[in-house]
């Protein structure tokens, strides 16, 4: 492919507020034993995208431990690379960008110093298992200057963020952009990933940054569209689940539960995804263990009950204790006789014999990393 | 700069394991699943990592296919080094012809030139059929205290047991006095593990002496032990108390795996000082359905489960549907067990299909193992008893 990636590690509208408090909202886990930015990454690579560039503002250690040189997506290589691009990383870099089209501006040597033809650039707001390369063959055949990749969903929310619908005509092309309302009317939403020209984005960002423009999609994609340049739409046909507060979050963790959805993400030939290895022993279940419709990673030991859960590697579930439609995170301890209903226990924390704790699915009991209760 | 090691491993993995059939019909003893998730291979070389020793020459010879696939360049265990890691050593042709491994023995002699090249004051000889976690660091430092030119490691086994290994007698320092391969009837109880340490100059003296006896089996326990006795060299034993098991018998491996489940498993494999590297199958999270009921036991990766299982061992990408029941059993990688399915007591080894209604194996107690080997299809409300060994297709009724 001859293609770029350049992945947004920060959603810069402030997502996932808690979760995102001790990092980038690419490194939030997802899956029982994933993070966000495994499933782009895997999509990435699954298309023949081998040099792929990471941008962030802060926060970044948990996203670098779990990424490392790449080696579990084979992005180690000689000839291409995975590049983190922190703020300060060039002479004429710039500092910490407070937007997209800044952290591209800042970047522009890593994009002038790679050969590709095209970019595809995306934030870390959803999880999806994507063919990136029928996008491209799409945007390719199109004639595009900008194709933009949407999904066909509903949108559930407390916080406000920013999310775009686009107005598609019969051939594809967008012509119009709002806010998203809420509701459950199913409407094509943007998931801000885009395919482009690497010259063009280059271009544009050397442009805008004499011009003072700090927005990709107001000051760059609106204006394009308006002015009736030939911007397109590619459809992902696949489930997308996207990361917006806490509340969707959970619900779109549990969705996991789900064989379909499940079968989208998971089991599509030849686009596996893959993720950072912890060599963990096998999930180990105890004599009086119960465990439903749940899924559970490896490394877990769990004597209790799980119900409608989502069980990260190395969590212990101790005995009489019932685990419902919860997602429990790496290495969290759970002891005896506890009782978790809504909850989001986050990573290491430990949760000591005989606490009750309860959440709503619209407003889930969230527990800190390391913390103690 | 002269590079030097101070102890290298060799690990013989070129054994047949017939015992193991038909898991080896295919494979190579030491590639064999374990556990759930690893291959018998993977203890050994973590024991290796976890103990300092970064450089392992792994010596193939039967169906060595899946086993170079799955060792790679040693990446799953840290093995990937610029100077060490590992090595797979396969026999080879040389000037003077070629020749297969004939014994252990032969097998390191044909490569002491690896040896050689790392220099190394110390080599260790492992073998790559047994599950156990063993600091080998430990039992190097009191072989360099003893200044032996051979320490071999025993376990103290049952007296009724004695009789199938090789058999150490020791004076109160651990100095080796006597030395009896199956002796039928055992004075002692300490077991030879077939883990060995060699001091270097002693190791190669005695392979190329044994290499010029025309006579010799070439074997470690048979020839090479021996005569070092009757030379009145320094053979010392260090006694392993950890866990350890020889897995060369379908009975004995189905005992070491079901050794790991349990609130209290003797085979801990969630030891965070001492992992058990292995190479990764990148499969989603295993998801238990509605149904599932799932007791005792231990489960890979991207299974899906909705039957019951109790005091088993399931590997990777498995399915279970509803109301299929498995009891005592290891079912390995990739297995599709249907509706109402009943497995007792038995191994089904990798791909194996179970259609609906069939059943498979008996009650544990006082009962022989069933094993069903490699993508085996077994047909609706088919039957396989007890004690059989099925390597083809059987059609239902």
């Amino acid at each position: 492919m001859n293609a770029l990636g350049l992945i947004f590690a920060d959603s810069y509208d402030g997502a996932l507020d808690k979760l995102t408090e001790k990092r980038t909202l690419a490194a939030v886990p997802f899956g029982a034993r994933y993070r966000v930015v495994d499933f782009l990454l895997s999509n990435m690579v699954n298309a023949g995208i081998h040099d792929i560039g990471i941008t962030t503002t802060g926060k970044y250690d948990s996203l670098m431990h779990h990424l490392r040189s790449g080696a579990p997506w084979d992005l180690d290589r000689k000839r291409s690379r995975l590049a983190f691009l922190p703020p300060y990383t060039s002479y004429n870099g710039g500092g910490i960008p407070e937007n997209r089209l800044e952290a591209i501006q800042n970047n522009l040597q890593y994009l002038k110093s790679l050969p590709h033809k095209y970019v595809l650039m995306s934030g870390c707001n959803y999880v999806a298992n994507i063919d990136f390369e029928k996008a491209f063959e799409y945007h390719i055949a199109s004639g595009a200057r900008i194709t933009a990749l949407y999904t066909k969903t509903d949108l559930h929310r407390q916080q406000e963020l920013e999310v775009m619908e686009y107005t598609i005509e019969e051939d594809g092309r967008i012509s119009g952009h709002k806010n998203a309302e809420l509701g459950d009317e199913i409407r094509p939403l943007s998931i801000n990933t885009y395919i482009m020209e690497r010259e063009d984005l280059i271009e544009i960002a050397e442009r805008s940054r004499r011009q003072g423009k700090h927005s990709f999609r107001h000051e760059i994609l609106f204006p394009m569209i308006d002015a009736g340049e030939k911007v397109m739409s590619y459809e992902i046909p696949a489930p997308v689940l996207f990361m917006e507060d806490l509340s969707t979050y959970l619900r779109h963790s549990l969705k996991l539960l789900k064989a379909d959805v499940r079968d989208a993400l998971f089991h599509v030939d030849g686009r596996p995804i893959l993720t950072n290895v912890k060599d963990s022993a096998p999930a180990r279940y105890g004599d009086n263990a119960k465990v439903t419709n749940s899924l559970i990673a490896d490394g877990t030991v769990i004597e209790g009950e799980v119900r409608n859960s989502i069980i990260f590697r190395g969590v212990r579930v101790g005995r009489d204790t019932v685990v419902e439609n919860s997602v429990i995170m790496t290495d969290v301890t759970i002891g005896d006789g506890v009782r978790l209903n809504y909850a989001v226990i986050d990573k290491d924390a430990i949760i000591q014999d005989c606490r009750s704790l309860s959440g709503y699915i619209t407003h889930p009991f969230y527990m800190g990393v390391n913390e103690v209760i | 700069m002269i590079n030097r090691k101070k102890c290298i491993a060799m690990l013989l993995a070129g054994g047949q394991g017939s015992r193991l059939a038909p898991l080896t019909n295919d494979t190579a003893k030491p590639v064999v699943p374990f556990g759930a998730r690893y291959r018998i291979i993977d203890f050994p070389l973590a024991n290796c990592v976890n103990s300092g020793i970064d450089t392992v020459g792994v010596l193939t010879q039967y169906q060595p296919l899946e086993l170079n696939d799955y060792l790679g360049i040693g990446s799953p265990w840290d093995l990937d080094l610029r100077y060490g890691g590992l090595h797979v050593l396969p026999p080879y042709q040389a000037a003077k012809g070629s020749d297969w491994f004939k014994g252990t023995a032969n097998a390191i002699y044909q490569n002491i030139r690896f040896i050689k090249q790392y220099n190394p004051e110390y080599v260790l000889i492992l073998s790559g059929d047994h599950i156990y976690k063993m600091d080998y660091s430990i039992m190097l430092e009191e072989h360099i205290k003893n200044k032996a030119d051979c320490t071999l490691a025993v376990i103290d086994v049952p007296l009724e047991d004695a009789s199938r290994f090789g058999i150490m007698f020791t004076d109160k320092d651990g100095r080796v006095t006597e030395f009896e391969e199956k002796p039928k009837h055992p004075k002692s109880t300490q077991a030879s593990m077939g883990v060995y340490i060699f001091s270097t100059d002693a190791l190669i003296r005695y392979l190329e002496e044994d290499e010029a006896d025309p006579d010799s089996q070439n074997d470690f326990g048979h020839n090479i032990i021996p005569k070092m006795l009757a030379d009145n060299c320094r053979l010392f034993t260090y006694l392993f108390t950890g866990y350890w098991r020889d897995v060369g018998t379908l009975n004995s491996y189905w005992a070491s795996n079901m050794d790991a489940l349990g609130d209290m498993p003797t085979l801990w494999l969630n030891d965070p000082d001492w992992r058990i590297y292995y190479r990764h199958s990148f499969n989603h999270p295993q998801y238990m359905g509605e149904h599932a009921d799932v007791t005792h036991s231990i489960c890979g990766d991207g299974n899906e489960i909705d039957g019951k299982i109790e005091k088993s061992v399931i590997f990777n990408n498995i399915i279970v549907e509803e109301g299929a029941e498995i009891k005592d059993s290891i079912i390995i990688s990739g297995c599709t067990i249907k509706k109402g399915a009943k497995i007792e007591y038995a191994i089904l080894d990798g791909g194996v299909t179970v259609e609906e209604g069939a059943v498979i194996g008996g009650p544990a107690e006082g009962g022989t193992l069933a094993v069903i080997g490699r993508d085996v299809h077994i047909g609706k409300g088919a039957v396989v008893k007890p004690g059989e060994s099925v390597t083809e297709d059987r059609e239902g009724v």
